[in-house]
C-alpha cells in the first residue's frame, strides 16, 4: 500500500509545479499591470498637475540644467521650459500656442501647436502592438531626491528600438528620473530632477519669460493656406524592422527648396522614425542656407540628439531616415525606400 | 572635483542628498560649466557601473572612475563618451549665426511648412493600416565591418529634417528633443568644415575609431535582408 501511494504523490508534482508556475506567472503579469497603471498615473500627473522643478538633461557627458513650470488653471495649461545654463532660451506654451524665446538669436518664434502633450512628454498608451516589441517591468523600488520611487522599465525586445527606465515618485507618480536606454540597458540619455515642487497654485510671474524682448524680432506663424502638394508619396519603405508601420505621409517644402519633400512617419507605437525624400536638386536648395559651397548628396550615418539619421541616394533622390532609434533602424529603413507607382488621389 | 563635491554628487545621484544641500549643488552646477561636465560624466558612468540595482563599486573601480571623471584617463565604460558625437542640434544656432536673423526666420518658416498647424492638417494623409508591400520580415542579419567615416552630412539640411521630425516624435523623447533645442551652444558656431572634421576624426558611431568599439551595434547589412 505504501508503495502504491508513492507514485500517486509523484503524480501530484507536475500539477503542483504547474500551480506554482501559474501563480508565478499571475504575479508577474500582475506586476506588469501594476507597472502599466503607474505609467498611466505618470501621464496623468504630467498633464494635469501643477509643478515647478529643476532638472538635469544628460547626454554623453553633456549636461544642461532646465527649469520646468507647468500650471493647469481653469482648464488652461501654461508651461514654461527655461535653460538655466547661459543661452537664456525659453519655451512658453499657452494652451495650443508655443513661443520660443531665443535671446541669443534676438528672435522670438510663435507657432501654433496642435499636440497638447506636456513639455516633459508622456508615454503613449500601451496597446497590444507595443506589447509585442516591448516588455514592461516593475523593478525594485528605489529613492530619488530623498523620496521613495517606483522603478518601471520599458525594455525593447530587439535592437531596433530604445527603451525607458522611469523612477516615479511614490506619492505623485511624477517622473523624478527617466532614462533612455539601448537594448543592452546602456543609458543614452537621462533626465534627473534636482528639485520638484507641486504647489497648489503657481503665480503668473513664474510663467512669464525672464527674457527681455525689446528689440527682438518676432516671427509669428499662422495657419497656412498653401496649395495642397501634388504628387504625394510615390516613395515608401519596401521593408521595415519588425513592428514599424506607416502612420503619416505628406509633402512639405523644406528650407527654401522649390520642390516639396516627402515626409513619411513610421512608428512601432512608441518609437518614431521620419523619412524624407527629396529630389537631389531640391535637397541642395534646402542646404543653401549653409555658408559652404554646394554640397554633395548626403550619405551615411550621423548622430542626432539621442537618436540617429541615415542618408542615402535612391534613384537620384536624397533619402534620409531620422529618429530616436538605434543606428541600424534608420539605416534599415533608409535603405529600403523605393519608388512605388503613385496612386490616384 | 573636490572630495566634498564628489561626495555631494554621489549622494545626490543615490537620491540621498538633503534638499538644502541639493540646492547648493544645483547653484554650483549652474555656475560652473566644468563642474557640470564632470557631473555629467559621473552621472552616466556611475549609472553604467551601478546598474539599476544600485550595487556598490569596488574601491579600485571607483578610483578609476574618479580618475576618469577628472579627465585623467580614457573613459573605460562607455567608449562613445570619449568621442563627442556629431551633434545636429548645434547647427540650429550655427545656421542662424551664419545666415543672420534671416536664418532663424528661415528655419521658422520652414517649420511652418513642415508643421503648418491645425488648419493644414487635413493635407496629411493619416494611415492606420500597415503598408502592405508584400515584403517578408527579414530573417537574418549580418554585422558588417565598420565602414570608413561616413560622409559629412550637411548641417542645415539635417536641421530641417530634425525640426520636421520633432513634431512627430512621441513619448518622453519629445521632452528630450525640446531640452536639446533649448540647450546652450557653448562651443560656438560649427558648420560645414568643423562638422566634417568631427566626422572625419571618427566621432560618429560606426566610424571605426581604433581601439574604441562602437557603442551602438553596427548597422544591419542590406545584403541579407531579402534572404528567404
Amino acid at each position: 500500500m505504501r508503495r502504491g501511494s508513492r507514485p500517486r504523490a509523484h503524480w501530484l508534482i507536475p500539477y503542483a509545479a504547474a500551480g506554482v508556475l501559474s501563480l508565478g506567472f499571475a504575479q508577474r503579469s500582475g506586476a506588469a499591470d501594476d507597472a502599466r497603471a503607474w505609467l498611466e498615473k505618470m501621464n496623468q500627473a504630467l498633464a494635469t498637475r501643477n509643478y515647478d522643478g529643476t532638472f538635469f538633461h544628460l547626454t554623453e557627458g553633456r549636461v544642461e540644467t532646465m527649469r520646468i513650470v507647468h500650471r493647469v488653471k481653469a482648464g488652461r495649461v501654461t508651461e514654461r521650459l527655461q535653460s538655466l545654463d547661459g543661452s537664456g532660451r525659453e519655451f512658453v506654451r499657452n494652451n495650443d500656442e508655443l513661443t520660443c524665446f531665443l535671446p541669443d538669436q534676438h528672435t522670438v518664434l510663435v507657432e501654433p501647436r496642435q499636440d497638447r502633450g506636456p513639455f516633459l512628454g508622456s508615454l503613449p498608451r500601451f496597446g497590444a502592438d507595443v506589447d509585442e516589441f516591448y516588455v514592461i517591468q516593475a523593478l525594485p523600488a528605489s529613492r530619488v531626491l530623498g523620496r521613495p520611487a517606483r522603478v518601471i522599465a520599458v525594455n525593447p525586445k530587439d535592437q531596433f528600438r530604445f527603451g525607458y527606465r522611469l523612477w516615479l515618485d511614490e506619492n505623485t507618480a511624477m517622473p523624478l528620473k527617466t532614462q533612455l536606454c539601448d537594448a543592452h540597458g546602456q543609458v543614452i540619455e537621462q533626465i534627473l530632477f534636482a528639485r520638484l515642487e507641486m504647489p497648489e497654485t503657481i503665480a503668473d510671474a513664474d510663467l512669464a519669460p525672464a527674457v527681455r524682448t525689446e528689440g527682438m524680432r518676432w516671427v509669428r506663424q499662422g495657419p497656412t493656406s498653401e496649395p495642397a502638394a501634388a504628387a504625394l508619396s510615390a516613395y515608401r519603405a519596401s521593408e521595415l524592422p519588425p513592428g514599424f508601420h506607416l502612420t503619416v505621409s505628406g509633402a512639405q517644402t523644406l528650407g527654401g527648396a522649390s520642390v516639396p519633400a516627402e515626409h513619411l512617419v513610421y512608428s512601432d507605437g512608441l518609437a518614431t522614425v521620419s523619412v524624407f525624400v527629396e529630389p537631389d536638386a531640391a535637397a541642395q536648395a534646402n542646404a543653401a542656407a549653409a555658408p559652404s559651397a554646394p554640397e554633395p548628396p548626403m550619405e551615411g550615418l550621423a548622430r542626432v540628439g539621442s537618436g540617429f539619421a541615415f542618408s542615402t541616394v535612391v534613384q537620384g533622390h536624397q533619402v534620409t531616415a531620422v529618429g530616436e532609434v538605434p543606428a541600424q533602424t534608420v539605416e534599415f529603413i533608409a535603405h529600403s525606400v523605393k519608388s512605388f507607382p503613385s496612386s490616384p488621389h | 572635483m573636490s572630495e566634498q563635491i564628489r561626495e555631494q554628487v554621489s549622494a545626490f545621484l543615490d537620491g540621498e542628498l538633503p534638499s538644502s544641500e541639493t540646492e547648493l549643488l544645483l547653484k554650483r552646477l549652474t555656475r560652473d560649466p566644468e563642474l557640470r561636465q564632470s557631473f555629467g560624466r559621473y552621472a552616466l558612468i556611475g549609472e553604467s557601473l551601478r546598474g539599476v540595482g544600485g550595487a556598490s563599486l569596488t574601491a579600485s573601480f571607483a578610483a578609476r572612475v574618479n580618475r576618469t571623471i577628472d579627465g585623467e584617463a580614457a573613459v573605460p565604460v562607455s567608449p562613445a563618451a570619449g568621442s563627442r558625437p556629431l551633434r545636429w542640434w548645434k547647427p540650429i544656432a550655427s545656421m542662424a549665426v551664419a545666415a543672420g536673423v534671416a536664418g532663424v526666420a528661415l528655419v521658422a518658416l520652414q517649420q511652418r511648412a513642415v508643421a503648418p498647424g491645425v488648419a493644414a492638417i487635413p493635407r496629411m494623409v493619416i494611415q492606420n493600416a500597415r503598408l502592405d508591400t508584400g515584403a517578408k520580415e527579414p530573417l537574418s542579419y549580418t554585422v558588417p565591418a565598420p565602414a570608413a567615416a561616413p560622409a559629412m552630412m550637411a548641417s542645415a539640411r539635417l536641421t530641417n529634417y530634425v525640426f520636421a521630425h520633432s513634431k512627430y516624435s512621441v513619448g518622453l523623447g519629445q521632452g528630450n528633443l525640446l531640452s536639446t533645442l533649448l540647450s546652450a551652444d557653448a562651443d560656438g558656431p560649427q558648420v560645414g568644415g568643423a562638422a566634417a572634421a568631427e566626422a572625419a576624426s571618427g566621432n560618429v558611431p560606426g566610424a571605426g575609431t581604433p581601439g574604441a568599439a562602437p557603442r551602438v551595434a553596427p548597422a544591419v547589412s542590406r545584403a541579407t535582408q531579402t534572404a528567404p
